[in-house]
């Protein structure tokens, strides 16, 4: 037992208390040593967790107080800095919905000191949660790195007078711990109490560059996720009434949920909902996007956001084959298809990749609802890979902008010949999320046969697999714009705090996917066999088969390998001449001028843009449209308990 | 595993003589439609063997990437499909050569090659749902995402999908950019967007673009095979009967806008196909018993 209570001490404990000591140390080099040594150890810490396996724990008692009255300190702390933050900026809403969890949390609290479930242990790691831990250790660790070198620039450009950066590590370690403490939680309650932490983690975030929008965005964040809480607190309550329980281990395993059980589940997945940003709730990640890029990166892609996800499909079992889970499945694959063709329209990297995560997170969601064994191999597949290669793309953003000051796809013309290495991890990033055989594509793969069953949320997966292949490739398109050139491309410097993370991220996509078969044996197939009795995706000999499907994973790269070497062997081995593109003969002599003669002779400059379909798929009008649909799924989810 | 490398080696080797051929047919048959004799019909092999021997002139030196991964894709899609593999993961690789081709267009600064990968983005958005809808009428049918499943069935899966094989014709118009969908590019050079996404492409390169073709038809006609697979010749007949009227169809249409092509295919392919599912899935798979 000592060894489980070092592990938790150091996944939980520790990050946190390094985040406190970021902000005691006031010199720069001093927090950049605690995050260095503290990365490392996260590192290790989860390698002996997951090599330890599933295990459950509670904590010894910390001195006289038992940890549920603590728990409620804990309660009460967030509550007080919530009220204190809505009265800083007068926001009433952040204060009535405040209010209404205190309201929630209170009576929670109160129908708990009375029920007295005895014997529950407050954490259970299995499979699940290992899978969770490998994206906060591994992924938060490559983007806590990467900060380090990120926020100097980063404030160097802002001009600042006196270091803020105590602040941000300190809450990004926080938030680090509070994310495994989340993950980690059997007990309902506690699992709330680290989503609440994550909660405010995200609003200090959001707002720490303290501009007006920065803010108003952090505020928006803030009293959306609070609507999820007071929802899942709401939940918890009528969960303790049916159920006489919040462990959710017990609740899983009971039989043939009451319409009032149903009910309190539509509560907790609404707050999944909000947490993961789905529509309509979906314009407090797009405005998390002012945040510093690793923020983006760590909470609002890879692993904050995921805890919506995780607590919903967490708490699959308990609403397999009801509507409810039907009401889920079609809600997700609405956030799916509506912001993947979102994303078309926009030209800002940030906001495409932050709509690319709500569609994911939507796909998960789909799953989730599909709910059976292939569906949920599905999901738990997506989570890890996703939150790899979404990592990976919002770091590149995040090093393109302080480069060429602009995060704007249209900017980013032609940066395979300024900007190779960063240009070549980024289209890494981009084919790992799009085309077979990596692991976000397997993924998808499988949840198309598992929705195969589900006719109406197969078509949306359809369409929103469509509107995917284009906002990608319009991207891709952009970069590998090049004017013709003879010169070979320039070399590109970057500090290995960019260099370590970015590439060591694109590689683990590579290595990632074609590890596969271990990832599934060790990790997902377990996780799956927890609750589900038939196989869903199966590992053998460099396949993933299914029983209805397979995909060749082998295969594959081996084939992506050979033409990797067969086009480089092409484009290298035989005389080639460089000629201008075709202008109907108009073009200036000079070979990488990329110009044109133009009216009167004079030379004009070849301009060009991708294509946004602004009247079309804008902004404005797709998401006027999509809101209301997206609301009234809301009600369903609630709703359909009552079916 | 002998037999699964002879069938891919016939695959590899068949797929691109018969698709060769095919473009043969289409090239003589609009010849006559348009009232002249028109070219013999193993014309397309010389023109591929003409432009092998050219020059190589390229407008950078990425290109060669993007021809070897549009022609690989193809061709590694074709012998999965021969292999009677997984239907989606056939789809997928071929999706990965069409992005592979849509990035040749896009690394050249020519607008007319970036506007034509433009609208090969959209036709693929236009034909995407529409092939993936027809794997899973194919799953509904069977059970089974494999090619292999297609054979195993009592009766032809065209009693269970007549209206998703319609919207086949729409995926072969736009997969073969003929009218009226040829926003992206079309046969002939002479309009006004050059040739378009396949403009800055020469040479060699042009070749091996041309021969990525051949195996993509002969894998979505395989597709429409598979519809009646006992016997199967009926299935290839219809393969043929679809092929033919694309070709009708493009002589005696002109090219619509993009949003036109993607409205069409939509209503007239996707739709269709899902009006199909839904009653498929009413019926429990099966219409006829």
């Amino acid at each position: 037992m000592q060894n489980a209570d070092l592990l938790m001490a150091s996944a939980l404990l520790v990050p946190a208390v390094a985040g406190i000591l970021c902000l005691l140390l006031k010199v720069p080099a001093a927090q950049k040593v605690v995050v260095v040594i503290l990365t490392v150890f996260l590192i290790l810490a989860t390698t002996l967790i997951v090599q330890k396996g599933p295990f459950s724990y509670s904590p010894p008692p910390l001195g006289p107080l038992p940890w549920d009255q603590l728990l409620l300190v804990g309660d009460a702390a967030l509550i007080l800095s919530f009220f204190y933050f809505g009265w800083r900026a007068k926001n009433n809403l952040i204060l009535g919905l405040t209010a209404a969890q205190t309201i929630a949390v209170g009576f929670l609290e109160y129908r708990l000191s009375q029920a007295h479930p005895a014997g529950e242990a407050i954490f259970v790691l299995d499979h699940l949660s290992l899978v969770m831990a490998v994206v906060i250790g591994v992924v938060g660790s490559a983007i806590a790195l990467y900060a380090l070198h990120y926020m100097d620039t980063h404030e160097h450009h802002l001009h600042l007078q006196a270091s803020r950066q105590g602040r941000f590590f300190a809450v990004i370690l926080v938030f680090l711990g509070a994310m495994n403490g989340l993950v980690f939680a059997d007990s309902l309650p506690w699992l709330f109490f680290f989503w609440e932490v994550t909660t405010l983690c995200s609003f200090l975030l959001i707002g720490h560059d303290d501009t007006e929008v920065a803010r108003q965005n952090a505020q928006r964040a803030l009293w959306m996720n609070l609507v999820g809480g007071v929802a899942f607190a709401c939940g918890m309550i009528v969960l303790l009434d049916q159920a006489h329980t919040l462990s959710i281990q017990k609740i899983l395993a009971t039989s043939k949920p009451s319409a009032a059980l149903l009910a309190a589940m539509g509560l907790v997945v609404i707050g999944g909902f909000t947490k993961a940003a789905q529509m309509p709730f979906q314009s407090w990640l797009l405005g998390a996007m002012v945040a510093p890029t690793p923020v983006s990166a760590l909470l609002h892609s890879s692993t904050m956001v995921k805890a919506g996800v995780y607590l919903v499909v967490r708490m699959a079992p308990a609403y397999e084959g009801t509507w409810l889970s039907q009401a889920v499945a079609v809600a997700g694959g609405f956030t799916f298809v509506a912001t993947a063709a979102l994303a078309v329209s926009q030209s800002n990297a940030k906001r495409v990749l932050a709509y690319s995560t709500i569609s994911n997170l939507g796909l998960i969601m789909a799953c989730a609802g599909i709910n059976n064994a292939l569906a949920i191999s599905a999901a738990i597949l997506l989570i890890l890979f996703h939150a790899v290669s979404k990592g990976l793309l919002f770091l590149a953003v995040g090093a393109i902008e302080q480069r060429i000051g602009s995060r704007d796809i249209e900017d980013m013309e032609g940066l395979l010949g300024r900007m190779p290495v960063t240009t070549v991890v980024t289209l890494v990033g981009i084919l790992s999320m799009l085309l077979p055989p990596f692991g976000v594509l397997i993924a998808k793969w499988a949840a198309i046969e598992a929705a195969a069953r589900a006719p109406l949320v197969m078509v949306m997966i359809a369409a929103g697999s469509a509107f995917t292949v284009v906002f990608w490739t319009k991207w891709m398109g952009r970069l590998v714009s090049l004017p013709p050139s003879t010169q070979p491309l320039p070399r590109e410097t970057m500090s290995p705090f960019f260099s370590i993370p970015l590439v060591g991220l694109a590689a683990g996509a590579v290595v990632l996917t074609a590890l596969v078969g271990p990832v599934m044996d060790l990790l997902i197939e377990p996780a799956v066999a927890l609750t589900y009795a038939s196989k869903g995706l199966e590992a053998a000999g460099g396949l993933v088969a299914s029983n209805i499907g397979t995909f060749p994973v082998w295969p594959l790269l081996i084939v992506l390998a050979v033409l990797l070497l067969v086009a480089y062997v092409a484009s290298t081995g035989r005389e080639q001449r460089v000629q201008p593109a075709y202008l109907c003969g108009e073009n200036v002599p000079d070979l990488e001028a990329a110009e044109f003669r133009g009216a009167a002779d004079q030379p004009q400059a070849l301009a060009m843009r991708s294509y946004y379909f602004e009247d079309w798929l804008g902004e404005t009008r797709l998401t006027k449209l999509a809101n209301p649909i997206a609301l009234v799924l809301l009600v369903a989810i609630l709703g359909v308990a009552f079916l | 595993m002998i037999e699964n490398t002879l069938i891919a080696i016939l695959a590899l080797v068949g797929a691109p003589l018969l698709g060769g051929l095919l473009y043969g047919v289409d090239r003589r048959l609009t010849a006559r439609l348009q009232n002249r004799v028109g070219p013999p019909l193993e014309q397309p092999f010389y023109d591929v063997i003409k432009l092998w021997a050219k020059d190589q002139v390229v407008p950078n030196r990425s290109q060669a990437l993007y021809v070897y991964g549009y022609l690989g894709a193809a061709m590694a899609g074709t012998v999965l499909f021969f292999l009677q593999q997984d239907m989606l993961v056939v789809l997928f690789v071929l999706a990965l050569g069409s992005i592979e081709l849509v990035l040749g267009g896009f690394s050249v600064k020519s607008p007319y090659s970036q506007i034509g990968s433009q609208r090969e983005l959209l036709q693929m958005l236009a034909y995407e749902p529409v092939l993936l809808l027809f794997a899973v009428g194919v799953f509904m049918a069977t059970k089974s995402f494999m090619v292999a499943s297609a054979f195993t069935v009592t009766q032809p899966l065209l009693f269970s999908l007549p209206l998703v094989a319609i919207s086949l014709i729409f995926v072969l118009g736009l997969k073969l950019r003929k009218s009226p969908f040829d926003t992206s590019a079309s046969a002939h050079a002479h309009q006004e967007l050059v040739r378009g996404i396949f403009t800055e492409f020469s040479g060699r390169h042009l070749a091996l673009v041309e021969v990525a073709h051949w195996y993509e038809l002969v894998v979505i006609l395989g597709f429409v095979a598979l519809l009646w697979t006992n016997p199967l010749v009926v299935g290839v007949g219809l393969a043929l009967v679809f092929f033919l009227a694309v070709i009708v169809i493009d002589n005696i249409t002109a090219r619509l806008t993009w949003r036109s092509v993607l409205r069409l295919t939509w209503l007239g392919g996707a739709l269709v196909a899902i009006v199909n599912l839904a009653a498929l899935y009413a019926f429990g798979g099966r219409f006829l018993n």
